[in-house]
């Protein structure tokens, strides 16, 4: 189909760029990049010319067992483009940036990515947790991660006055 | 605020009330609150729905005696905990329980408020309401049909008219 | 000589209140009545399905899909089945295609139903939800008649359906759908048309496109502001090409609109309902797929349009029984971040209006 050979087209030349992987997957593209790079591949994508893929579809934490990464599933509602961009982040400092700047509809999911897996968005307006207490220990979604006993698990917990 | 001690310290009550003659008023008034409980709204997830198609136009609460759900708790003597209970809802579920007025009962609709249902191993879950709140009746199901919380219900009724019996064995006796 | 002042009221709309969407809780920043701020937490009912995903089997995690959005669980299924199904490449046979869509539509318009009964509600309109539940009861009585269960139907398997509808079905589900356009009719004189529900609705909580582009919104708000978008027509799954059915699309961008837009919905699914009926083939409901399920390695993102928003699995295999990653992208979740800019600057009671508008299920925002 042409939109795809079009879309195949820029994201290569835009892998060259930001020096990152391309793979294909059951009909899907998939870009891996590091980090670093992750604004200017998500910027570019959502600019592309006769396939933008502007609208955030999905954003997901993952766990490989020696690296973070976070998965961004894009798509269009005016085409049927779609792409996968994968940032591979490092498990002892897990930072990357936030793309509430790109689309405001990150916020939560990054809450929730921080929350679940520990990676810290740089320039969230608000990274706080979302889905547990404030005062939890450890993030549930990493491996190596292990669910405490049901006796601790059944002891009320105490409110903080700010909850 | 053990649980469990306090659940044995309420049995022990009504263990006392077995010894000692009830009167005719007292079995009037057993009479009536049975007849007239007001549920506090509790519905958390799923069981939630079926909670609400029970008080539907099909399987009506009203005929009953048990349509009116009060929003708040100071007004309501039961309490229908119908759903997944998880450890950060849990010591708001445990304030709800102390702003009602005696004499009061929980009700643990769904596995989930029974022991934690499906979720029971999750790093999220207490596994069941009895270690938040004393419950009375536990009502099996995921999501238990209505005619079970019916059916619930008036294994309720049947425990506060008979205040003697805290533990019925089998259904009814 | 006392110095008058406003301060700004802080109102907590916690988790336990008398509006009937599950565990939510705002914290509300008030000048006087109008709202400034909103600030939604969640999290109560977080059950870490994710998690527990990662510790059962492929067959076994489909009853958890159920709970996800529990008012329309056969569609939840439907969608876990076809994600795991893309994954390894299986081919369905025709009448399960067929049963399967037979389900989700009609999953489609119990919760379209569940909305008008809770939206009835939430502006005190006791009458309209006690129609929508008495005309919902007969959906849950075909789930019943077929699966056991009336509301968490677990009647798909990968690879087909479980289990086959009993002769009654066919004839209980034709008497419904002739029913069906009158019992709209009397939704739209109760609900719809009244002059309460058109004073409260019209023009409050207004979602732009460029929102929607923004906020990542999707689902019917989409179409209630003129965006002509569904999964069904933009990447067609199952055999939702074979149908003939239009997208319904309202240009009010109002919270009537959103409202008006799921009756036309409901309309529409009747009209895949009865061309399904018609044209459904006789043969077996189940393939070939081993005992035990074990996809080849790789990934897999699929979405399908759930009557709340898309609901999309993401699912990293490695070749094993079960699964290394389970993403479960709820449309729910992401549809609740615009209720801080659309409720801005409207009254209390327009916010419990409005989020009723957004149909946000706390199943499928907690997971």
């Amino acid at each position: 189909m042409a939109n795809n050979e079009v879309l195949r087209k820029r994201v290569e030349t835009l892998a060259a760029r930001v020096n990152g992987e391309l793979e294909e997957s059951l009909g899907t593209l998939i870009l891996k990049v590091k980090a670093s790079h992750i604004t200017e591949t998500l910027t570019a994508a959502k600019n592309f010319e006769d396939t933008p893929c502007d609208f955030l579809h999905d954003l997901a934490g993952m766990d490989h067992n020696d690296h973070f990464e976070v998965v961004y599933q894009l798509c269009s509602l005016y085409g049927p483009q779609k792409l996968r961009v994968k940032a591979v982040v490092d498990r002892e400092n897990p930072v990357i940036d936030s793309a509430t700047s790109i689309w405001g509809g990150a916020n939560f999911l990054e809450r929730e990515a921080y929350d679940m897996f520990g990676i810290q968005f740089k320039g969230h307006p608000n990274l706080k947790r979302i889905y547990l207490w404030d005062d939890f220990v450890g993030f549930p979604m990493r491996k190596d991660y292990v669910t405490e006993s049901p006796e601790v698990r059944n002891t009320v917990r105490v409110r903080r006055e700010d909850d | 605020m053990d649980v469990a001690k306090e659940k044995e310290l309420r049995e022990a009550e009504l263990l006392v009330e077995k010894n000692v003659l009830i009167t005719n008023v007292d079995k009037l008034l057993n009479w009536a609150r049975g007849h007239s409980f007001w549920p506090v709204t509790f519905g958390l997830a799923c069981c939630a729905i079926e909670m609400m198609a029970t008080g539907g136009p099909r399987y009506d609460l009203a005929r009953f005696g048990w349509e009116v759900f009060r929003a708040s708790p100071r007004q309501a003597d039961v309490m229908i905990v119908a759903g997944t209970c998880t450890r950060k809802m849990a010591p708001l579920l445990r304030r709800v329980y102390d702003q009602m007025p005696e004499p009061k009962w929980v009700i643990a609709m769904g596995s989930c408020a029974n022991a934690g249902g499906p979720f029971a191993d999750s790093y999220s879950m207490i596994t069941g309401v009895d270690k938040v709140v004393p419950v009375d009746v536990y009502i099996p199901g995921c999501p238990p049909r209505p005619e079970s919380l019916i059916y619930g219900l008036m294994q309720l009724q049947y425990k506060v008219n008979n205040p003697g019996k805290v533990r019925l064995a089998k259904h009814g006796k | 000589m006392s110095v008058e002042r406003t301060e700004e009221l802080l109102l907590n709309m916690g988790p336990q209140h008398p509006s009937m969407h599950g565990v939510f809780r705002m914290v509300v920043h008030l000048e006087g009545e109008v709202v400034t701020k909103l600030d939604p937490k969640i999290g109560y009912l977080h059950r870490g399905m994710e998690k527990l995903a990662e510790g059962r089997t492929y067959p076994q995690f489909i009853p958890y899909t159920d709970r996800l959005d529990y008012l329309a669980s056969p569609h939840n299924n439907f969608a876990y089945v076809l994600a795991v199904e893309k994954l390894m490449g299986v081919e369905i046979p025709e009448r399960a295609e067929y049963l399967r869509i037979i389900f989700a539509e009609l999953a489609r318009i119990a919760s379209h139903l569940v909305f008008i009964a809770s939206a009835a509600l939430d502006i005190a309109g006791w009458t309209g939800w006690g129609y929508a539940f008495r005309d919902r009861e007969r959906i849950l009585d075909l789930f019943e008649m077929t699966a056991g269960s009336r509301l968490t139907v677990n009647a798909m398997r990968i690879g087909g359906m479980s289990i086959e509808p009993p002769a009654e079905f066919w004839p209980a589900l034709k008497s419904f759908l002739d029913d069906l356009p009158e019992m709209l009719e009397e939704y739209y004189g109760i609900y719809f048309g009244n002059e309460i529900t058109m004073g409260r609705l019209k023009s409050v909580g207004i979602l732009t496109p460029q929102m929607i582009q923004d906020l990542s919104i999707t689902g019917p708000s989409l179409r209630a502001s003129g965006i002509k978008y569904d999964v069904r027509r933009a990447e067609p799954y199952s055999i939702y090409d074979r149908f003939d059915f239009d997208i319904p699309v309202l240009h009010g961008c109002d919270s009537y609109d959103r409202n008006l837009i799921r009756l036309e919905e409901i309309k529409e699914s009747a009209k895949i309902l009865r061309q399904a009926v018609r044209d459904i083939p006789e043969g077996p409901i189940m393939a070939k797929v081993p005992k035990l399920i074990k996809p080849p390695a790789g990934e897999v993102y699929h979405r399908v349009e759930n009557p709340k928003g898309e609901l999309g699995f993401y699912i990293v295999s490695d070749g094993s029984t079960k699964p290394v990653r389970m993403r479960i992208r709820s449309g729910s979740f992401i549809n609740l971040q615009v209720l801080d800019e659309i409720c801005r600057g409207w009254k209390i009671q327009d916010v419990i209006a409005i989020f009723a508008t957004l149909d946000a299920v706390l199943g499928e925002v907690d997971k």
